[in-house]
């Protein structure tokens, strides 16, 4: 009872408020769904439409009557058309061939309607809410799309996150347990909304009606999106509030985008929607992800959710992951070659910078930053994860993408382990997709011409920043007229659905995992990514690459010993977070951990003449503080 | 020219003193005739031939060119000598009473400056840049040869000229150097020093003489062309030479003034700040309407009442880059979406002195119309306002100055309301001017948008791209300017000024909004600077200047920014050498 009273007295302290612990009920994930649907039929336009929660349970899919486009199969994989299921294409790339995931068109209409309503849940929290639009705006080439000269979205790259292979994210047998997998990462395709109650965040709705799954390109204009309009009449009742709307938070002085649709667009009324069953459509099961019953939500931070409170494991009020059986997840374990004491004094150090941090994504403003924290060993073994009380769901998969990329390309194996992974490709049952999938040496080549024969195997401690200085479509980042970076298809081929290197390490795996929820293949993929690598006893690529910044590898003197990643606010402070965790840590223990040591960090390389970043602190970075230039010296 | 008209009057006098008659008529319309009294020359030199009598009668032979006169006397045309009879400075026409005007001028700046800049988003400089705040110095050197070529049919001096064709251009070169890439360029891989050259229209037009309405030569003219234009005394709201035509003249022997102009502005060159005549105009006009009253409400003092229109109409007009990659227009802040805006200024500028306090004074009401709000994307109504003031007093060889200037803030960029101050074009000859640091610098907001805190030659923080190619911006943090300074003549050539400044924004919450930053202090800081004007001729053909400033950063400074180095102080250095023929 007593600690009981000391966490409330706590969480009010640091988190503002009481998380209330609210969730949509059974009734309530009825009335998005048929809210949707409602608009949907009054403009006479089938959608299929998912409700979530906000640790991405599937509470609902509704799929109308004639949605989206009939199947055409897949003929590279002899898998034959489906003449009772829908599906939508992923939108070509408007600048040449196909790669990736441009131009797909087998996908069931129900997993885009999942994804975008995981999306809107997982990128918003108390501080912040997010759509799917907000996504496609921070994801693209250029911050904003469609500027000229100006670097990429901060987030580019998030949506190949929430993997269906991933090892961390839950499936459905995991029981209520989040975080779920998305069965195509993030989407960036307008009609995927954050749902609320009372101010809480609770989950997301997703709807997909006009048969692409797409991106706005153009965000100058104001569109009229089918699919944003009809999931913006599911959020009718369940609104974000407007103070923290993404159109009340600015990145670089740039508002993001939360919705083109307005209320008023709609044709339908929401407040008196025609009955679910009255509509042209069914509740439909979805292969891993859906039952085929409404579900009721979890509450966030109930036990059954997967997410906990902890005050005690690091001496201050975290939350933490458990399982369905209320085992905790990924406590703090010692590594091959960091002990557990340390592992606890990064993640002590890295929440107590994120708690003081000045937030960049939250309203109000001067809040505190909200992140998830991994760390990991060399070789991608979580060692621990936490996060701080209200950061965004989708952070808990990025940022142990983000240590494990650090962890990855700064090991001397990255070369030979990229090698390996085209060997087994190649001799794998299934043939090279391509032009979809391209070799993974592709881009260890493209990186070498860049960076010297030595690259990826030469020890240089590669950031999460690094990675994607080298991931983004040009180099540098935003300038055209200049080569792709070495870990991106070219620039006639580069799309948000197509990244490069991230993508093709994990592109057999989303196909296969497609296949398998159209009842194509047998058995779902499994719970590691690159699954191609196994053999090499790592897990860096266990749940996929991440390209943006918060994450750097750990060091032990000249040695590579582990890796932190941060996310869930903006890019500077995940960077800052890992980065001053980890330094402040290291002088606290005195045990020879440490950042890389400054001569060995990727800022010392400079191809082309454009000096690769290492971190990027914010500019002012602390709450109740004046310090700048914060991670200077260090 | 003004030679001539001196020589021109010797010349003729004996003409006049023929007869009395022609002395009687020779006074000022309105005023009675003098009384001409009695010829008794004093008597210095007994042995001196005496003067002529005034009545006496002499032989006057016709001239043909009364210009060339002083030709036999020896005053011959010396076109390297601006103060010898020169055809090419307009003293003596080219063909009948057409004139030739020509100048040259070489105007040389180097500037040594310090402010804060932003290390690279996609690199640095230097490894080890962890942070946002990158190296300070830089310098700029710049130089402007300025042509003008007039040519001036009219009878000089007496009367303004029937017209005037001038056509101005200025070739500019300038090189700046940074310590932090992507501060000249986008792509950081073009390094961090920039050479740039441009030659801008600065003048060109027709100037016609209507008519003159009264004996005193009180006349309409217009002018057509890229000209000169101030909206006020000191240019808080618009000066500039821009593209237009202007109705212009003057009643009451020259009491009351008047202008009525229409502009469509010219691009601005990015590097060298002048006319860029090659290109399309922007879609934007300016049109003006002001009445100047001298000796009002005092003698020595002109008041001055003006109404100007701004019409923007870019918003169709898509992106706008400037000439190194930047974007200007829309500026990147809040939806960044193109916009339109109308606006109307209201303005009482005054000029002159009440007995020894001289006193220069300026108040402006903004009422207008955003047609996107950038942090809305509604529309918005523009309420603002600015005012400022500058009484002095002149004791012998010093003048003590005082200062105070408001522009008025933005409370909240989410209304439908837009109250912060943006002028049109400022280019204030206020406060220390150019030397002051505040003024000279142009301030990036790092990490609320590729914006300037306050342009380059301004003293709004108006929060626009820039003041040659942004589009005005009425969600600013305002700014309160009080401050004092003294112009000490030391020496006949050697001029002393001193200024000191303190700051404030007005309001910072579009501050905490750009930079998610609650809190903001509303104290930008001390700006205090010295300056030097040495005219080693006591003409203004060798002109030295050197100016020295630093901002002494306060709070909301602080909080906004900082340098890699730790400075907590900025400086700004500026050399400038003119040199005219």
């Amino acid at each position: 009872m007593i600690r009981i009273l000391l966490i409330l007295t706590m969480l009010i302290g640091i988190g503002g408020r009481v998380e209330a612990q609210q969730a949509l009920t059974a009734a309530e994930v009825i009335q998005v769904l048929s809210q949707a649907a409602s608009e949907a039929q009054a403009r006479g336009r089938p959608a299929t439409i998912a409700v979530v929660d906000r640790v991405g349970n599937v509470l609902g899919v509704f799929q109308m009557t004639g949605a989206n486009n009939a199947d055409p199969g897949f003929a590279a994989l002899s898998v034959p058309a489906n003449p009772s299921l829908r599906t939508v294409k992923v939108l070509d790339n408007p600048r040449g061939t196909n790669t990736g995931l441009n131009g797909v068109d087998f996908v069931p209409d129900t997993l885009a309607a999942i994804a975008k309503a995981i999306t809107g849940a997982y990128l918003s929290s108390g501080g912040n809410a997010f759509s799917t639009r907000t996504a496609g705006q921070i994801i693209q080439s250029q911050f904003n799309p469609g500027e000229r000269n100006t670097p990429s979205g901060p987030l580019f790259g998030v949506q190949f996150s929430q993997l269906p292979c991933s090892d961390l994210n839950l499936r459905l047998a995991g029981g209520t347990a989040g975080p779920k997998r998305s069965p195509l990462g993030l989407s960036a395709d307008p009609g995927g909304f954050p749902l609320y109650k009372n101010g809480e965040l609770v989950g997301g709705v997703g709807a997909i009606a006009d048969g692409t799954y797409g991106i706005d390109t153009d965000i100058f204009d104001r569109d009229q999106d089918l699919d944003e309009l009809i999931a913006l009449a599911g959020t009718v009742g369940f609104d974000a509030p407007n103070a923290i709307r993404a159109d009340r938070i600015t990145v670089d002085g740039k508002l993001l985008r939360f919705s083109d649709a307005a209320r008023g667009n709609l044709l339908s009324n929401p407040a008196a929607p025609a009955a679910l069953s009255s509509i042209a459509g069914s509740i439909v099961a979805v292969a891993g992800y859906f039952s085929g019953t409404i579900q009721a939500g979890q509450a966030f931070l109930a036990i059954t959710s997967g997410f906990a409170l902890d005050g005690h494991t690091y001496g201050l009020l975290s939350v933490i992951l458990v399982d369905q059986t209320a085992t905790r997840r990924f406590e703090p374990i010692a590594g091959a070659s960091l002990s557990a004491a340390e592992v606890k004094s990064i993640m002590r150090h890295a929440l107590t910078i994120a708690n003081s941090a000045r937030a960049q994504i939250r309203q109000p403003l001067n809040s505190s930053a909200q992140v998830t924290i991994s760390i990991v060993s060399g070789t991608g073994e979580v060692l621990a994860l936490a996060r701080t009380l209200d950061a965004p769901v989708f952070g808990t998969d990025v940022s142990l993408q983000k240590a494990r990329s650090a962890a990855f390309l700064s090991s001397t194996q990255a070369a030979s382990l990229l090698r390996l992974a085209d060997a087994q490709r190649l001799t794998s049952a299934v043939p090279l997709l391509t032009p979809n999938e391209s070799l993974l040496t592709t881009y260890l080549t493209q990186s070498q011409s860049l960076l010297g024969p030595a690259v990826f195997a030469d020890g240089v401690a590669i950031s999460a920043r690094a990675i994607g200085n080298l991931g983004r479509a040009t180099f540098p980042d935003g300038i055209g007229g200049t080569p792709n970076g070495p870990l991106s298809r070219n620039a006639a081929e580069a799309t948000p659905f197509s990244t490069g290197l991230q993508l093709d390490l994990v592109l057999l795996d989303i196909a296969s995992h497609i296949l398998f929820v159209r009842g194509n293949l047998a058995s779902d993929v499994s719970t590691q990514c690159t699954r191609t690598s196994a053999p090499l006893g790592t897990r860096v690529l266990a749940n996929g690459l991440q390209i943006f910044p918060g994450g750097v590898p750990i060091f032990r003197g000249e040695s590579l010993v582990g890796a932190i990643g941060v996310s869930g606010d903006g890019i500077d402070q995940d960077d800052m977070v890992a980065f001053l965790g980890l330094h402040r840590a290291a002088s606290e223990l005195g045990t020879g951990l440490n950042n890389a040591p400054a001569a060995r960090r990727a800022d010392q390389l400079t191809p082309l003449g454009v000096r690769l970043r290492y971190v990027s602190c914010p500019v002012q970075a602390f709450l109740g503080s004046r310090a700048t230039n914060v991670c200077r010296g260090h | 020219m003004r030679l001539t008209a001196a020589i021109v009057c010797l010349a003729i006098s004996p003409a006049f003193a023929a007869d009395d008659g022609a002395l009687a008529q020779l006074r000022r319309p309105g005023v009675p005739p003098r009384e001409v009294p009695a010829d008794t020359p004093v008597v210095v030199d007994p042995t001196a031939v005496p003067p002529p009598s005034r009545d006496l009668r002499y032989e006057m032979a016709p001239v043909p060119d009364r210009w060339r006169l002083v030709n036999t006397i020896g005053v011959l045309d010396d076109p390297w000598n601006p103060y010898r009879q020169s055809t090419l400075k307009g003293d003596r026409p080219i063909y009948k009473d057409y004139f030739f005007s020509f100048s040259a001028i070489l105007d040389t700046v180097y500037e040594p400056r310090s402010f804060p800049v932003p290390v690279g988003l996609q690199s640095t400089g230097n490894p080890g840049d962890n942070d946002a705040f990158g190296r300070t110095p830089s310098n700029v050197l710049s130089g402007n040869l300025i042509l003008s070529a007039a040519i001036i049919k009219g009878d000089t001096a007496f009367k303004p000229p029937d017209f005037e064709l001038r056509f101005t251009p200025v070739f500019n070169r300038n090189r700046v150097e940074v310590d932090e890439p992507r501060l000249l360029y986008p792509d950081p891989s073009r390094g961090t020093r920039r050479t740039d050259q441009f030659v801008g229209l600065q003048d060109a037009f027709l100037d016609y003489h209507l008519r003159n309405v009264s004996d005193r030569y009180d006349f309409d003219s217009i002018r057509v062309g890229i000209q000169p234009f101030i909206s006020d005394f000191r240019g808080f709201l618009f000066q500039d030479n821009q593209l237009g035509v202007r109705l212009f003249g003057s009643r009451s022997n020259n009491q009351w003034q008047y202008n009525a102009a229409w502009f469509r502005r010219l691009e601005k060159d990015t590097n060298s700040g002048l006319n860029d005549a090659w290109h399309q105009t922007r879609s934007d006009d300016v049109v003006a309407v002001n009445l100047y009253r001298q000796d009002f409400p005092v003698l020595g003092f002109t008041s001055q009442a003006t109404v100007m229109h701004n019409r923007n109409r870019e918003g169709a007009d898509g992106f706008h880059y400037d000439k190194n990659g930047f974007l200007q227009r829309p500026a990147p802040i809040g939806f960044e979406r193109p916009r339109d805006y109308d606006v109307t200024y209201f303005g009482l500028n005054g000029d002159g002195h009440f007995g020894r306090l001289n006193l220069t004074a300026s108040a402006y009401y903004a009422h207008g119309k955003d047609k996107n709000n950038p942090f809305t994307d509604e529309t918005a109504d523009i309420r603002a306002y600015f005012a400022a003031a500058e009484p002095s007093i002149d004791f012998d060889w010093f003048r003590l100055r005082l200062a105070g200037a408001y522009a008025s803030a933005d409370k909240n960029p989410f209304d439908r309301k837009e109250t912060g101050f943006d002028a049109i074009f400022e280019n204030p000859q206020f406060a220390g001017a150019d030397a002051s640091y505040w003024i000279r610098q142009a301030i990036p907001l790092i990490g609320g948008g590729g914006l300037a805190l306050s342009g380059r030659n301004g003293m709004l923080a108006s929060l626009r791209t820039s003041k040659e190619e942004g589009q005005s911006n009425f969600n600013n943090p305002g700014l309160a300017l009080l401050g004092g300074g003294a112009d000490l003549d030391i020496l006949p050539e050697l001029r002393f000024s001193v200024n000191a400044n303190r700051l404030w924004f007005a309001d910072t919450k579009v501050l905490d909004t750009l930079r998610m930053q609650e809190g903001i202090s509303r104290d930008i800081g001390w700006d205090l600077s010295a300056a030097f004007v040495y005219r080693p001729f006591q003409t203004q053909n060798v002109v030295l200047r050197l100016s020295g400033a630093v901002l002494l950063p306060g709070k909301g400074f602080k909080e906004l920014f900082d340098s890699f180095e730790g400075n907590k102080t900025y400086y700004s250095v500026l050399t400038n050498i003119v040199l005219t023929y």
